[in-house]
């Protein structure tokens, strides 16, 4: 992206500004307390540390890159941007590679294909899951991971619905008895790999990413009639 | 060559670009706009949309997590 | 000392790294590469908004409620967890790191600032978004990462089934938000 040549000529005085302070002190120093608890937690249990430093990593990563699954669904539906979703897209498609390559590698040598538990039962329940969460997150300014980075970063409003949220999760664990009774017992899931082997199931995921990436880049030409690299 | 400013101080995402696209509507060529971000998304998607939509556009840090996106357009 | 931390915030890789937002493609590739590193680890994908219900539940108890005869807490796995503490629960970590991950990216770029509610309706917005992702998640079985993320990663078609009605969702959302809460 180029910066415009010429810059902005602005009336308005810049000079009364208070003097920034500097936090890097103190991101140094709540970095040393995270790894000091990371250390405690290892010698607790070396699990709670190695998560601990997960977590981290995703926090910071999330934040530093303003990653966003919410914007990913809603940019597209207010202004037409869609890069973010194509961000999404990408990371989508590395991961599925990563994550093939582990569960193809476990099939091979006979163990049990780990995280299989993610392969989730589609019902109406899916359905109504998807619509009620989507609606969520729009209004709250967040999904699950952006709701906890901004609370990190100091909204307010975030830490407000991150209460919520563990309010309605509460609510939702205490329906699921009726919801798996009536959709979830009985629906179907489905692995691709085996409806479509696991070669072909990846080929087809890549092409099906392949295929949105490039729907979106249209949607965001169409809806935004972009100048840019043409 | 009027300059005009808005404030989206304490609001989430997307307001602040929602905000700003409405109120460039209403301006002409040549008119400048100053919006007032405290979100660090903002900061990222606002000046994004403007470039995107062929304006010019300059991003100041004013304070600790506070932005001045200006749009020329 | 001042002048040092001036001087560091000053310098070009500095920058690179911990001032200046990266780009959302570069967020995707780190995203990756560590969501597939937890994968190799623990042998699960990440996922968020499972350990929301255990907090709910902790939470619930500490007011004195009980979830043990709820189906969703009903198997030996979910009780154990329940029964060793949100210490010991490795969910919980995750989410937490989560945070404070986010809390030192910005304070290393020096753009902490404590953003206080500024109207009523963002209230209103943050009570019922909360409560609308906190059903919705369970019903799907995980947020955008463990049903949508994780889900498609892992090959499965309930991932995609999920983002169809994210997007459905997020339009009524988008509709919504327009009308009410700006």
């Amino acid at each position: 992206m180029s910066e415009p040549s010429t810059p902005i000529v602005r009336k308005r005085a810049t000079a009364s500004r208070k003097k920034k302070r500097n936090q890097i002190p103190f991101g140094f120093l709540v970095f040393a307390l995270m790894i000091v608890v990371g250390i405690l937690l290892s010698m607790r249990e070396s699990a709670l540390g190695m998560f601990w430093l997960f977590g981290g990593c995703f926090g910071f990563i999330l934040q530093k890159s303003r990653f966003c699954f919410t914007a990913s669904m809603r940019d597209p539906c207010i202004t037409g941007s869609t890069s973010v979703t194509k961000a999404v897209l990408v990371a989508f498609a590395l991961t599925s590679i990563g994550f093939t390559a582990i569960k193809y590698s476990a099939f091979a040598a006979g163990q049990t294909i780990p995280g299989q538990s993610y392969i989730m039962p589609i019902s109406i329940a899916t359905a109504v899951g998807g619509i009620l969460f989507g609606i969520g997150m729009v209004i709250a300014g967040g999904c699950a991971s952006g709701t906890l980075m901004r609370v990190g970063e100091g909204f307010t409003m975030q830490m407000l619905a991150l209460l919520f949220f563990v309010i309605g999760s509460l609510w939702g664990a205490k329906d699921m008895g009726w919801w798996t009774e009536h959709f979830i017992a009985g629906a179907p899931r489905v692995f691709l790999p085996d409806v479509f082997g696991w070669l072909g199931a990846i080929v087809l995921q890549l092409l099906i990413i392949a295929c949105l990436f490039v729907a979106a880049d249209l949607w965001e030409r169409k809806k935004m009639g972009t100048t840019e690299g043409e | 060559m009027a300059e005009y400013e808005l404030d989206c101080m304490g609001e989430a995402c997307p307001i602040p670009l929602m905000k700003t696209e409405k109120k460039m509507e209403t301006l002409v060529a040549g008119d400048v706009l100053v919006v007032h971000i405290d979100h660090s998304c903002a900061m990222k998607n606002v000046p994004e949309w403007a470039r995107k939509q062929g304006f010019n556009v300059e991003v100041e840090e004013v304070d600790d997590g506070e932005w001045d996106v200006i749009i020329e357009k | 000392m001042k002048q040092f931390w001036e001087k560091i915030s000053k310098n070009r890789y500095y920058q690179m790294v911990f001032k200046n937002p990266f780009t959302y493609i570069t967020g995707a590739v780190l995203l990756s590469i560590t969501q597939i590193a937890l994968f190799a680890y623990s042998g699960n994908p990440w996922g968020v908004s499972g350990t929301f219900a255990n907090w709910g539940a902790w939470l619930y108890e500490l007011f004195g409620g009980s979830v043990e005869k709820w189906f969703y807490f009903s198997s030996t796995g979910a009780q154990n967890t329940l029964q060793a503490g949100i210490l010991n629960h490795t969910g919980t970590m995750l989410n937490v790191g989560i945070i404070f991950g986010a809390l030192v990216a910005t304070l290393l770029a020096s753009q902490f600032k404590i953003k206080k509610i500024k109207a009523f309706k963002q209230i209103v917005a943050a009570v019922l978004g909360g409560l609308l992702m906190g059903y919705g998640a369970r019903l799907a079985g995980g947020c955008n990462i463990g049903a949508l993320f994780s889900s498609i990663a892992s090959l499965s078609l309930s991932g995609w089934v999920f983002a169809a009605f994210l997007l459905v969702g997020a339009f009524i959302g988008s509709k919504l938000l327009a009308k009410f809460f700006m």
